[in-house]
């Protein structure tokens, strides 16, 4: 739901940076995405296509990049990557733990442009 | 050309956050974001938990953010606790832009101040407010499964006050499933309350305790 300030914030940032590079046209925007980032890509995706009309960005592509969470296993220290709702660790089958902040990304890598 | 720009979203609510904090710092504030579903308990454990922090000698405001009404504010204001409300017209969370100017009208020092956060359980994981305590309100009667679902929330909070804890028997509470699900994902304390009209309150005094220790530790 909180998804169109943060898309009125891409295409600002977007925007500032094309023409501070005398860029007309962006054609890719790489966003990096943690999966416990609350944010949802389709909704993205949607309120992109109605924000970004007469802008430098009306012909971009999205492209999503997704981060997963990182685990730290208890029992052997192995960490991996969170992998459905599974909390067990793949090595040793131990309880793991989330291991804190990872898993938030939530930023603009960057974009292609002419 | 590739620009690559690796620009945060969330920076301005980020940078606003951190005024905030500054502002509560400034004042001698313990600023406590509580979160949780619709219906989990949110405003009857400000109520119970200000009682004993005001036995204490602590004064307690609260930030109410609510879709719209002015419900829950009135109430508070009934039994004394200065208030504020805020609506956010159908956003489904806080930001911190608008704390600033609850904080400004209930205009306090050297207190803990609630923010209740807007009922919901995945959104206001996103936006740092400028708090000192995130804390959330999880229910019995939401069931043992929920921090196995909800990992944003229950991993972005430093305390859980388990909230109608009496009705774990009519419910059936699974206390260990809900545990291993949280401590997957969180160190975080559990408070076990019960807050049911007519019986003793119980867990309000521990979680007190608790807020209390946080804000003597505030320089």
């Amino acid at each position: 739901m909180h998804e169109l300030p943060i898309v009125l914030d891409v295409v600002r940032v977007v925007e500032e940076e094309a023409k501070a590079r005398g860029l007309s046209r962006v054609t890719k925007i790489y966003l990096v995405l943690g999966e416990l980032s609350s944010v949802v890509d389709e909704s993205v995706q949607m309120y992109f296509e109605i924000v970004s009309k007469d802008t430098v960005c009306s012909d971009a592509k999205l492209v999503f990049e997704y981060v997963p969470a990182s685990l730290k296993c208890g029992t052997c220290g192995k960490v991996f990557p969170h992998k459905g709702s599974s909390f067990q660790c793949p090595d040793c089958g131990g309880d793991s733990v989330l291991m804190r902040d990872t898993g938030r990304e939530f930023y603009i890598r960057s974009f292609d442009g002419t | 050309m590739e620009v690559i720009i690796m620009k945060e979203l969330l920076e301005a609510n980020d940078k606003l956050a951190e005024e905030n904090r500054s502002y509560f710092a400034s004042r001698h504030i313990l600023a406590v974001n509580l979160m949780g579903a619709p219906g989990a308990g949110k405003t009857t454990l400000i109520s119970a938990v200000a009682q004993e922090l005001r036995k204490a000698g602590v004064q307690v405001g609260v930030i109410e953010g609510d879709i719209a009404s002015s419900i829950d504010a009135d109430n508070l204001e009934k039994q004394g606790i200065r208030s504020s409300q805020i609506n956010t017209c159908g956003e489904c969370h806080l930001d911190a832009r608008v704390i600033r100017d609850g904080a400004e009208q209930i205009d306090l020092k050297d207190a803990v101040v609630f923010i209740e956060n807007v009922g919901n359980l995945i959104c206001p994981a996103e936006f740092d407010l400028g708090e000192a305590v995130r804390l959330l309100a999880a229910s019995v009667p939401e069931g043992d499964d929920k921090p196995f679902k909800y990992v944003p929330m229950f991993s972005y909070v430093d305390a859980v006050a388990l909230t109608k804890c009496d009705l774990k028997d009519a419910v059936g509470f699974d206390s260990e499933n809900f545990l291993k699900g949280l401590h997957a994902v969180s160190q975080a304390p559990v408070f076990e309350v019960s807050l049911k009209k007519g019986a003793p309150a119980t867990g309000a005094e521990q979680l007190a305790d608790y807020l209390l220790k946080k804000y003597r530790e505030m320089a």
